[in-house]
């Protein structure tokens, strides 16, 4: 159909510029290029970007409330086939269930945009989906709710996933991406990535170092349960140790373009673009889940925002519903957060799931907990002056 | 009758001057509010400037990038424009027009495009390595060459176009006297021509300078996250950890930066007679 290859190609140009990219932002890009290639159907893609905002099963919204609830819910998403897909998959079962209307915006939440918003007390977003770097940002400048986890139930997900301001909606996977063809033997753990004897050839890193440090961490010898607390100067001196080699990447698909021009043979990427690196490639790039640093997608609240907290909070209890993760898993790839849905995901296609018992053994949670402590230095939280050292001995 | 008609001049350049004051000047204001504001008010983030490493290095890998880009592009761009004053009308037609063809090409396609040809394997060290000049790939790619490389490529015009403008109005019977009189082609092109194509040498040097200073998608892509310039950590501090005070400062210290580079020109060379305005 014509109108959706307007649309993936819009969302193509934005993704080839260089900006900072969160791996929510990266999912919808994802979607939008298989849906082009006809890999996936128009329905399926529809109801699984759903899953993302809103999701029609399971909705357990107190009787007698009607009169509390909010008139309309404003759920924000990196856009694009997305924006119709929740408003045509979405919007319409959810607000029979909860007598409030759907509005879906693709514009993207940006932390700047949030910020922005509260600050100016002209807040129109009631969720969005974003990452937990961003959510960590944004709690510092205290423009969040907290997640309310009266309604939203913590046992449907990893207990490291459920922040303070934000939850997961779904898990990710920064995991060892290398060209089979260009190594020796395949790596396994970051100690193989770090020996450029054994292993020649450049690396890609991420621009941004969460993510990045636990691997330093282990590549300095550190056993994947002992990687928190991070020595960040250890992390520096290990990321100098191989910087010669290293290109950076910003956007997920950066992560691949490296690859493909064989500028890198290995690479700490995302599951998702390793995963399309494997099927383009025909399986010449490969990556394993050996110290893999599993993260998750977050959903947040602005402060004050329109449809009221409690709403927003109903609907995010309503994502949790496991047959709807698998949904968004089949079709976009990011892995259930809900623990529950582990067992459903179809048998062939559990290697590609980080949240499968026997791959979640290989790999590490990663701890929101260590990021959001002060440093120690001037009033800087350790995510906040981790991010200046990374760039600084990046540039160096 | 001549006052009144003066002011009714004057009234033609409001609507100009009401836009820039509520599109521009407010929100410049507004950027230079911030950064003596955010997070408390006084001096702290510029402060910062003097005090914080990183800051420095970023400013001094802006500087240095822009000054040997600023060299490169104006000497290359001299010599283009010199043979543009000089070659036939149909030569002059085809040259301008592939100077403003690359001008409209968007600066993310000419910056991918330097990936593919700089590249391991890429067109360049393939070439090279073919030829037997080099057994294995030259570092090309995602360092600061490969930045300047971009950078120079996307300035060409902005150094051409105004030594060109001032060079066609240099007669040339200037230079023919000078020849006439005994000196050499060398003499009579460094005491006649160069100073006569003053103006539009500095006139472009500072467009050059002025812009490279801002540059952001070219380092960003070229640099493969290595060569941090000043305007993505802006944009870094903006968007992603927002320190909006730390942003505002950088922005602003661009700015003072512009400004600086103006007056410090100024006191040497006038430039309304540069840009054209006497």
């Amino acid at each position: 159909m014509k109108p959706n290859k307007d649309l993936s190609k819009t969302l193509y140009e934005k993704d080839l510029y260089p900006d900072e990219q969160s791996f929510a932002e990266d999912c919808a890009l994802i979607a939008a290029e298989r849906l082009r290639r006809g890999e996936i159907d128009r329905r399926s893609f529809v109801k699984a970007l759903g899953m993302l905002g809103l999701v029609p099963v399971a909705l357990k919204f107190g009787s007698g409330s009607a009169a509390a609830q909010a008139k309309e819910l404003v759920i924000v998403n990196w856009g694009g086939p997305a924006v119709e897909a929740y408003a045509n998959a979405w919007g319409a079962p959810f607000e029979k269930a909860s007598g409030t209307k759907v509005i879906i915006d693709g514009t993207g939440p940006l932390a700047s945009k949030i910020k922005a918003m509260v600050e100016a007390k002209a807040v129109t977003w009631d969720v969005c989906d974003t990452g937990t770097g961003t959510t960590l940002v944004l709690a510092k400048q205290d423009v969040l709710e907290d997640i309310d986890y009266g309604i939203v139930d913590k046992s449907k997900m990893a207990p490291e996933f459920a922040y303070q301001q934000g939850c997961a909606n779904y898990m990710f996977s920064f995991v060892l991406a290398y060209n089979k063809a260009k190594v020796a033997s395949a790596p396994n753990g970051w100690k193989d990535f770090w020996d450029l004897k054994k292993f020649p050839g450049g690396r890609t890193l991420r621009k941004q170092p969460n993510g990045m440090l636990e691997a330093c961490m282990m590549a300095a010898g550190r056993s994947p349960k002992d990687v928190y607390p991070i020595d960040l100067n250890l992390a520096m001196s290990k990321l100098k140790e191989i910087k010669g080699s290293v290109v950076a990447w910003g956007s997920g698909s950066q992560s691949q373009e490296v690859f493909r021009t064989g500028e890198v043979v290995m690479g700490n990427i995302w599951h998702t673009r390793a995963n399309l690196l494997r099927r383009d490639s025909n399986g010449e790039i490969l990556w394993n889940w050996q110290d893999g640093i599993v993260t998750a997608g977050m959903w947040n609240v602005p402060k004050g925002n329109p449809a009221g907290k409690e709403t927003a909070m109903k609907f995010i209890a309503s994502a949790q519903d496991p047959a709807s993760q698998i949904e968004l898993f089949k079709v976009m790839g990011n892995g259930p957060a809900n623990p529950a849905a582990a067992s459903m995901v179809p048998e062939d296609m559990r290697y590609i799931d980080p949240g499968q018992p026997e791959n979640m053994k290989l790999q590490i949670l990663q701890s929101g907990y260590w990021y959001e402590e002060p440093s120690g230095k001037g009033k800087l939280t350790n995510d906040e002056l981790s991010r200046e050292m990374w760039l600084d001995t990046l540039s160096s | 009758m001549l006052a009144s008609q003066r002011h009714t001049y004057w009234l033609l350049i409001v609507p100009a001057v009401l836009l820039m004051l509520v599109f521009y000047i407010y929100p410049l204001i507004q950027v230079l509010w911030i950064s003596v504001t955010e997070p408390y008010f006084g001096l702290q983030n510029y402060e910062a400037l003097l005090t914080r490493p990183l800051l420095h290095r970023i400013w001094l890998t802006t500087l240095r990038i822009c000054l040997i880009t600023t060299v490169i592009t104006v000497i290359l761009g001299y010599l283009v424009a010199y043979a543009m004053a000089k070659v036939g009308e149909r030569q002059r037609t085809t040259m301008m027009f592939c100077i403003l063809l690359t001008f409209w090409l968007s600066v993310l396609i000419r910056a991918f495009a330097w990936v593919m040809l700089l590249r391991n394997g890429g067109l360049i060290n393939s070439a090279l390595m073919s030829l037997g000049i080099i057994d294995s790939d030259l570092p090309l790619l995602r360092n600061e060459f490969s930045v300047i490389v971009g950078m120079v490529h996307f300035m060409m015009p902005l150094a051409v176009l105004p030594i060109y403008s001032n060079m066609s109005g240099i007669d040339g019977r200037y230079v023919s006297a000078a020849r006439g009189l005994g000196a050499s082609p060398w003499e009579a092109f460094w005491h006649i021509h160069l100073p006569l194509s003053k103006p539009g040498l500095i006139a472009a040097t500072i467009l050059v300078f002025v812009f490279s200073l801002g540059f952001f998608i070219t380092p960003a892509i070229l640099g493969g996250g290595k060569v941090v310039m000043i305007s993505e950590y802006i944009q870094v501090s903006f968007e992603e950890t927002l320190r909006w005070g730390q942003a505002t400062m950088l922005a602003s210290s661009l700015l003072f930066a512009v400004l600086l580079t103006l007056a410090l020109v100024a006191r040497f060379v006038d430039l309304k007679k540069v840009f054209g305005a006497r």
